[in-house]
């Protein structure tokens, strides 16, 4: 027995040695398998892969639920700021409406010229207001804001609206005062 | 690109000095003369003159200033159209501030607000004045710039910044949630008030505070805007009909401005202020605190209680004058004198939103 020979021998023996006293069979290799196949222990080694897949799918459920939780949200945001760029559209068409009628108005005989400037000026406010809603909406799209300053900036988004709609409905009140 | 920026310095000074030649004089003369709060001199109006337009014009009114039309255009630009690294910056004396909005570039990068800047790029700002510095802070969108700060525990940090479209929040919330804590920077007519009211319903519905904490609202860099605005802000929470205060204006002009009715916001307030804190913004505190409906903490606020209307010229440039003051309930101003706080905080806790809670704070358990 040379050397060579010896050392190997050796260290299968501190192989075996190693492994003794261990009856966990996924630290044997392929003696501890041998020893844990004779021992009924391969059976609860596939349990336990089985109980540790079922954890790793329970975890997996998890968080593909989440992920979809978070792109029902993005898309219902998605949506909300689609609305509400909906409903500046549509003020966006009455005031335009809104703004025909007072320039009617201005060349009219008989109307108080002064209120139909200050009118004027008031639905140039307006208009700008509501370009600036636009504008805002539209940023607010790629915003750098989180989750919850978008939510934030919608609702203030929609209580300004809120406040330029009062505003509509003040000068159109003025405006159908004038006419008669 | 040493060459490209001399030549576009040129261009500007050579801009600036055709409008400044275009500035109709007699116009600016007849408007001053007819509507400046308080009537200049004769001798004062006929020393204006093309050269010295800037500077005599301070001496007739201390906030009358002439913009030229890019000028007054970049001025009114609206918030949505920002491109940048999100934060304003002031000059305390000679030193460099930022003030860093919420959301916007330097937020993400975790700029903290209120640092003093040192270096752009790795180049010092020392010296330089606000509009160089801010020359170096612009720059195209996407690009990225490179801050160094001093931060308020003493050390240097530097920040990749990245610049970029930005629309501000008109009233903002401060982090941590657990305060009813809110940001007002700018009083925007017809803006700010629905602001403020949607923010406050969020944080009823979002905060976990109990009904009767009280909602502090930091002033400190709120340099004014639309004085009604700051009527119609203070109304917010003051039963209707309340006197809000008296515009005054030329020729013994005096409006009385009421609260208007509506739903009322009953918690108890604080208002944070400092040397900042000035014009409409003033006039928000003041009212608050004259009809004791609030608190104030911090430092002694601006003094000004005027407000300035602008007219535009025929060359497209615009005048900017005084034309009213406002009188709070009591008959006083605060122009000149400023407000005083009802806790005067000392100057270097003006930076440290932390330091400034816990104040708050022991001034709320002293006075329930």
């Amino acid at each position: 027995m040379n050397m060579r020979t010896l050392l190997s021998m050796t260290v299968v023996f501190g192989l075996l040695v190693g492994c003794a006293g261990q009856p966990d069979p996924r630290t044997g290799g392929f003696f501890g398998g041998v020893a844990g196949l004779s021992g009924g222990g391969y059976q609860k080694r596939i349990q336990e892969r089985e109980a540790r897949l079922e954890q790793l799918r329970a975890v997996q459920r998890e968080l593909d639920a989440e992920k979809g939780q978070l792109e029902a949200q993005k898309s219902q945001a998605y949506v909300k700021v689609q609305q509400d760029k909906a409903k500046v559209d549509a003020m966006q068409a009455d005031i335009a409406a809104l703004d025909k009628k007072i320039r009617a108005l201005s060349s009219q005989e008989g109307v108080d010229q002064k209120r139909v400037a200050q009118m004027q000026k008031r639905l140039a406010d307006l208009k700008a207001g509501l370009k600036r809603q636009e504008s805002s909406l539209d940023a607010l799209e790629g915003s750098g804001l989180g989750d919850s300053d978008v939510d934030l900036r919608r609702k203030q988004l929609e209580a300004q609206r809120d406040a330029l709609r009062k505003e509509y409905d003040l000068l159109m009140k003025m405006q159908m005062e004038l006419a008669q | 690109m040493r060459g490209v920026s001399t030549a576009a310095l040129f261009l500007a000074v050579l801009l600036t000095a055709s409008c400044l030649h275009a500035a109709p004089l007699e116009a600016i003369r007849d408007i001053l003369r007819r509507h400046l709060l308080n009537p200049p001199g004769e001798a004062a109006l006929a020393a204006l003159s093309e050269e010295n337009l800037a500077t005599k014009l301070r001496d007739i009114d201390p906030y009358a200033r002439i913009f030229s039309a890019a000028e007054y255009r970049a001025l009114t630009a609206a918030r949505h159209a920002w491109v940048g690294i999100g934060a304003g910056l002031s000059l305390r004396g000679s030193v460099p501030i930022l003030h860093v909005y919420r959301g916007g570039g330097a937020d993400r990068a975790g700029v903290p607000d209120r640092v003093r800047l040192l270096e752009i790029d790795g180049r010092t700002v020392a010296g330089l004045d606000a509009e160089s510095i801010a020359l170096h802070l612009r720059g195209e969108e996407g690009s990225t710039v490179r801050l160094t700060v001093s931060l308020p525990g003493g050390g240097t940090k530097h920040f990749s910044v990245l610049r970029e479209s930005f629309a501000p929040l008109d009233v903002e919330v401060i982090p941590p949630g657990e305060q009813r804590l809110v940001r007002i920077r700018d009083f925007v007519g017809g803006v700010t008030r629905p602001a403020l009211r949607a923010t406050l319903d969020f944080l009823t519905r979002t905060a976990s505070t109990h009904e009767a904490a009280p909602l502090i609202i930091d002033l400190r860099d709120a340099l004014g805007g639309d004085l009604y605005e700051a009527f119609d802000l203070a109304g917010m929470f003051l039963p209707a009909g309340a006197v809000l205060g008296i515009v005054r204006g030329r020729d013994g002009y005096a409006m009385e401005v009421h609260a208007p009715p509506g739903d009322k916001f009953t918690m108890p307030l604080i208002l944070l202020v400092g040397p900042e804190t000035a014009s409409a913004a003033e006039v928000f505190a003041g009212i608050l605190q004259r009809t004791q409906r609030a608190a104030l903490v911090g430092r002694p606020t601006f003094g000004k209680c005027v407000s300035q209307t602008d007219a535009r010229l025929s060359d497209g440039s615009v005048l900017r004058y005084t034309n009213k003051e406002v009188l709070f309930p009591g008959g006083d101003t605060c122009t000149g004198t400023g407000l005083t706080p009802d806790l005067t905080v000392a100057e270097d806790e003006m930076d440290s939103l932390p330091r400034l809670l816990e104040r708050v704070q022991g001034f709320v358990r002293k006075h329930p």
